[in-house]
């Protein structure tokens, strides 16, 4: 540092940087730290949140009423029903009889909307190859008709472009299902079963089926009269599910149906699921706040709430039974030959006759715990070499 | 300044100035320390030149004790836990893809979009962990300076044992396991809304990876004991910007947000079950965590957690507690003004 130069100004020229808190790391910081009271706390109101929460759950899914019916195997006629070539056989003939009749009977009164789905199971919807045949340009507007690289398959036959293209529209759905109770219809509602940012942005109102299933039949046909924005089957269908098992709207029951009421179901059984050994089953169920019947949600959350209450008491019981002491109790004596002891191990120091504690041996970062003859806990260190007075 | 460079710099020096401690005055001490800092650590008191190009440079010679127990033990500290969360963080999120590959048939299909995989360690995850490799202080710099034992965490190689690194590691995949199987079974074929929809791919993966970032974040969170206006902005503006991105993206026209069109405003955020999984799957996987550390830090605490609960509770002055945290060190104390009070002590008993 040098001193103040001959001229006139006698300022210090001193090189040391402006001081700020953020250069020297002196921010104002709020340091939480794990205390036993704060911990049990946390752990408390961890209880108090989720096991009220996981009863609101709980109580909202045991209302939901949920019918579930398999019914591929049921719906394959005797005669072919011995082998799976029989019933591919069956399936894939366009002279058969497709028409099955079901019947059961409503467990407790569903109020309506009642929402009717078909679920199909060992069907991967999600596999990389079939959620990427699809040409979303083509399904958004007529000018794109001929934009069908992104299907690879079902893309173009020899009349032009498929209209839509790709294996997932190809392979719709095309069971259908026809309600009645006591030989009254029940009107099916399928319309509104779609999201609308799929019918109002992503499928367009001037885009009309072309060309579809011309080939091989892998499902349903479309009108061709009506535009995609308004074939809400085919729009539920591309909407990739997630698992190989699930559930897709089929549509929506407008009125109550009361308990015992019993119900029967036309189905055309066409969608071939046989060749690959897929289930299909029928489900009509209602909604609450929370969705459909999942009891794993509330037993989750009462699980951890329940958890969490009684790490709360044995945290409880351990800090009463294992107090850390408020005034550590230290002993030691002087070593007369002094020195240093290289590396982590100590030797264990003497013990003075009526002596605080007995002494511990000490290894770095590992201690254990004993005893004084005051019957309380203490965590107390030794070390052979001089004690240390240093604040005297 | 590497981290296993600064280790075993620090070993040498230690065990060189054990070595010499006995029989020699204090000066002779610190001059051999000098000399060594010099040749291992390239810090210079003299040209500018070699200033330019060593690891560090100190101006005078005083600041080297600073250099050594404030920084020395910071830059360890940071290092490792960086290096660690990290490594957890993206087995956390790497887990989650993997499993999600068994219910897909192994055909490579993602759980996640595109830009959600891309944006998880630009955006989402890289500031907390910068905040904590540049910012982070266990105990502040008077303590570092006032226990010396704190520097032997680094010798001792206390906080990057092979046992903590891996144990993030599997702190990563029992996270990512509690995340995607918690998610599965809670959206599995049910509807997930009172309008009877049903999960997609696109929702699952939003929710999915909602949890991921909150999970993460979270983590950063309770494992460090600073917080300045650095780290909340940063952790929490992390988990704010997900939410941002996914209105923003969702808003953008279908042919350039695909499948997330939308998905946040129309599908996710109505959804209270969305909301309650977030919380819940966030609680489920920290749990133990927290237990952990809990415990350890009740029973079982380090140096610098011993320390902390000192300075919380105002025993810093208290001699029996300095004492205590003090005889934790296994090798003398070198440096600093424990050592200067100590040899004044011993010359002053006769003793060599």
């Amino acid at each position: 540092m040098n001193a103040a130069g001959s001229d006139g100004a006698d300022k210090m020229h001193s090189k040391k940087p402006k001081y700020s808190m953020f250069t020297q790391q002196e921010l104002p910081a709020f340091k939480p730290i794990l205390t036993p009271g704060r911990v049990i706390t946390l752990f408390v109101s961890i209880a108090v949140i989720c096991i009220p929460i996981g009863l609101a759950c709980l109580y909202a899914s045991e209302n939901v009423v949920e019918i579930v019916d398999r019914y591929d195997k049921d719906c394959i006629p005797s005669s072919y029903s011995t082998n799976t070539d029989d019933m591919i056989s069956y399936i894939q003939s366009s002279t058969t009889n497709k028409t099955c009749i079901k019947k059961f009977t409503v467990p407790k009164k569903m109020k309506h909307p009642i929402y009717i789905y078909y679920q199909l199971d060992n069907f991967y919807q999600n596999h990389r190859r079939f959620v990427q045949s699809r040409s979303d340009n083509q399904l958004r507007s007529k000018e794109n008709e001929d934009k069908v690289t992104g299907c690879l398959l079902e893309a173009s036959n020899s009349d032009g472009p498929i209209v839509p293209c790709g294996l997932i529209a190809w392979s719709l759905f095309n069971d259908t299902y026809a309600f009645s109770s006591n030989n009254v219809t029940i009107q099916v509602n399928k319309k509104g079963i779609a999201w609308e940012s799929d019918t109002q942005f992503k499928f367009g109102y001037d885009v009309y089926p072309k060309n579809f299933q011309s080939g091989v039949i892998g499902g349903a046909k479309l009108d061709e009269k009506i535009p995609l924005s308004e074939q809400e089957d085919l729009i539920v269908w591309m909407r990739t599910a997630v698992l190989p098992s699930f559930r897709k709207l089929y549509g929506k029951i407008e009125e109550d149906l009361d308990a015992n009421q019993k119900i029967t179901v036309v189905i055309q059984n066409n969608y071939n699921t046989y060749s690959f050994g897929g289930d299909k089953k029928l489900v009509l169920s209602t909604t609450t706040w929370i969705g459909g019947k999942n009891d794993y949600i509330g037993l989750a959350f009462l699980t951890v709430g329940g958890l969490s209450f009684s790490l709360a008491i044995i945290f409880n019981l351990l800090y009463l039974f294992r107090p850390r002491l408020s005034r550590v109790q230290l002993c030691g004596n002087s070593d007369p030959d002094g020195g240093w002891e290289r590396g982590g191990v100590f030797e264990q120091a003497e013990v003075e006759p009526g002596g605080c504690l007995d002494s511990i041996e000490l290894l770095f970062q590992k201690q254990t715990f004993e005893f004084d003859d005051l019957g309380l806990l203490s965590l107390g260190f030794s070390r052979s070499g001089q004690q240390q007075n240093l604040l005297t | 300044m590497n981290g296993s460079g600064l280790q075993n710099t620090f070993g040498m020096v230690a065990k060189m100035a054990t070595l010499h401690w006995k029989g020699d005055e204090i000066g002779d001490g610190i001059n051999y320390l000098t000399d060594v800092m010099i040749e291992h650590l390239d810090c210079i008191t003299k040209s500018k030149f070699e200033a330019m190009s060593s690891d560090i440079a100190i101006a005078q010679f005083r600041f080297l004790e600073r250099l050594l127990l404030v920084h020395g033990h910071w830059c360890y500290r940071r290092m490792s836990s960086m290096i660690c969360y990290f490594f957890y963080k993206n087995i956390a999120f790497g887990f989650t893809l993997f499993f999600y590959e068994a219910y897909a048939s192994f055909s490579g299909q993602a759980a996640y979009n595109d830009w959600y995989l891309s944006f998880y360690n630009v955006f989402l995850t890289s500031l907390p962990v910068i905040a904590l490799g540049v910012f982070d202080q266990d105990v502040s710099s008077q303590f570092c300076l006032k226990f010396p034992v704190l520097y032997q965490e680094g010798i001792h190689n206390v906080l990057f044992s092979w046992t903590r690194i891996l144990s993030w590691a599997i702190n990563g995949v029992f996270s990512a396991t509690c995340i995607f199987f918690l998610c599965i079974y809670s959206m599995e074929h049910q509807a997930f809304r009172k309008g009877g929809e049903i999960v997609g791919l696109e929702i699952l993966g939003t929710t999915m990876y909602s949890c991921v970032v909150v999970i993460v974040n979270l983590q950063m969170a309770l494992s460090i004991n600073y917080f300045t206006y650095i780290q909340h902005l940063f952790i929490w503006g992390s988990i704010l910007f997900w939410y941002l991105f996914l209105l923003g993206y969702g808003a953008m026209d279908p042919t350039i947000s695909m499948t997330t069109f939308m998905v946040f405003i129309e599908a996710c955020a109505p959804s209270p079950s969305f909301w309650l999984m977030t919380l819940f799957i966030s609680i489920a996987t920290l749990f133990p965590f927290f237990t952990y550390s809990a415990l350890q830090r009740r029973f079982f605490p380090m140096c610098h957690q011993m320390i902390q609960l000192m300075s919380f509770h105002g025993h810093v002055e208290d001699p029996e507690y300095s004492e205590m945290v003090r005889q934790r060190s296994s090798s003398p104390t070198l440096v600093g003004c424990t050592a200067r009070l100590e040899a004044k002590s011993m010359s002053f008993e006769g003793e060599t």
